[in-house]
């Protein structure tokens, strides 16, 4: 069974236990709960609602561009100096031969949130301007599975803690990087919060790129 | 690829067990090794904390203590139980509360990785500072990612797989 699939003329799938509940016609400020899970399963639709976090996966890909160019912070002992960038953490593991390690955190701070971003974006850039290009429907898929794996709040995160971790034993400049860092993070967040889920399978399935189960 | 109700259980169940085992030596192995003007200092996930406690940074220690410490036995445990009781009746509710908790948290225990990349980035001034990923992170992230996984393949439908409760 999809997830907020039609399951019948009135009734919907719960996306995140998929329990069938009941469709109707939603007022503004109300919406449908999951009564088994408490998941929102239904809000009211507000016009243009799909245009934010279209904006949002834009500026968070430029963002994260940035960010991989840029350096992060620069480590400095007894007078010598060190930059991070995000792949040189990646590179120097591959080189001590953790590449397991070095896969993880290439595939998390990198790859995820850049295919998901990529994904919101396509997808938004499609259903905002009404196009139909090709792949809708693998990118949807594509966005939701990479979704748990975008980490980049948490590299973020450790970023903060290393810098304190250095501080102890040497000095420690913040660089343009880590404003990139913290952007990206900040947009793929308020992205998946605000991407509504329920509208965009309106939209595709208006375009027939879903089909009604 | 799409799994069977069955295999996802019984997958899930063997990734947590196998994390369960897995979190011991992941807790008593160096993570990595960080050398400071000839000071040589191997760290396990909780030296790191405690050297942050030392350090006067209670609050970061805190965080990655909750992190890195906690938080994977935490959800590795939580998993444990929610697969325990797949197919009662019981507590399903409760069940499907700590699933989504789980789902929501889970990933921060994945801080102590990037750490060691961050670490390992700008720890390369050769005899001055030099910070070494140790075999025990490797351990950790597999400890980590028999959590991240097993919580992705079981679905929260599993929960409720004999009840077919409707809402409005």
């Amino acid at each position: 069974m999809k997830s907020l699939s039609t399951i019948g003329p009135e009734w919907i799938a719960c996306p995140y236990c998929e329990a069938p509940c009941l469709a109707r016609e939603l007022l503004p400020g109300q919406e449908l709960i999951c009564s088994r899970c408490d998941t929102t399963v239904l809000i009211h639709i507000a016009k243009r609602s799909l245009q934010p976090p279209f904006a949002l996966s834009l500026t968070g890909l430029f963002l994260l561009l940035l960010a991989n160019t840029t350096p992060i912070l620069t480590f400095e002992v007894v007078g010598r100096s060190q930059s991070d960038y995000m792949i040189t953490g990646i590179i120097e593991l591959c080189r001590q031969g953790y590449y397991l390690i070095a896969l993880l955190v290439c595939f998390c701070g990198i790859i995820a949130p850049a295919v998901f971003l990529l994904c919101a974006f396509y997808l938004g850039f499609a259903i905002v301007l009404k196009m139909r290009p090709p792949g809708l429907k693998l990118a949807s898929t594509i966005a939701r599975a990479v979704r748990p794996w975008n980490l980049i709040p948490v590299y973020s995160i450790a970023t903060v803690v290393a810098v304190v971790k250095l501080e102890m034993l040497g000095s420690v400049a913040w660089q343009p990087g880590a404003r990139y860092v913290l952007g990206v993070a900040v947009m793929s967040i308020l992205c998946e919060q605000i991407s509504n889920r329920q509208m965009a399978f309106e939209q595709l399935k208006k375009m027939g790129v879903m089909k009604k189960e | 690829m799409s799994l069977s109700d069955r295999s996802r259980v019984n997958l899930s169940r063997s990734l947590v067990v196998t994390g369960l085992i897995l979190y011991i030596p992941s807790n008593i192995m160096p993570v990595m090794t960080m050398s400071i003007v000839g000071k040589v200092d191997p760290l396990t996930v909780l030296g790191g904390v405690h050297e942050l406690y030392d350090s006067g940074l209670p609050l970061i220690a805190g965080v990655v203590f909750l992190a890195s410490f906690i938080l994977p036995f935490a959800k590795l445990a939580a998993l444990a139980w929610v697969l325990f009781l797949h197919g009662s009746p019981a507590l399903r509710r409760e069940r499907c509360r700590v699933f989504k908790i789980i789902h929501m948290i889970g990933s921060w225990s994945m801080i102590d990785i990037f750490l060691i990349a961050v670490l390992a980035a700008v720890g390369q001034l050769g005899a001055l500072a030099s910070v070494r990923a140790e075999p025990g992170c490797v351990v950790f992230a597999l400890v980590l990612l028999c959590s991240l996984v097993a919580a992705e393949i079981y679905k929260p439908r599993l929960i409720w797989e004999d009840t077919w409760i409707t809402s409005e």
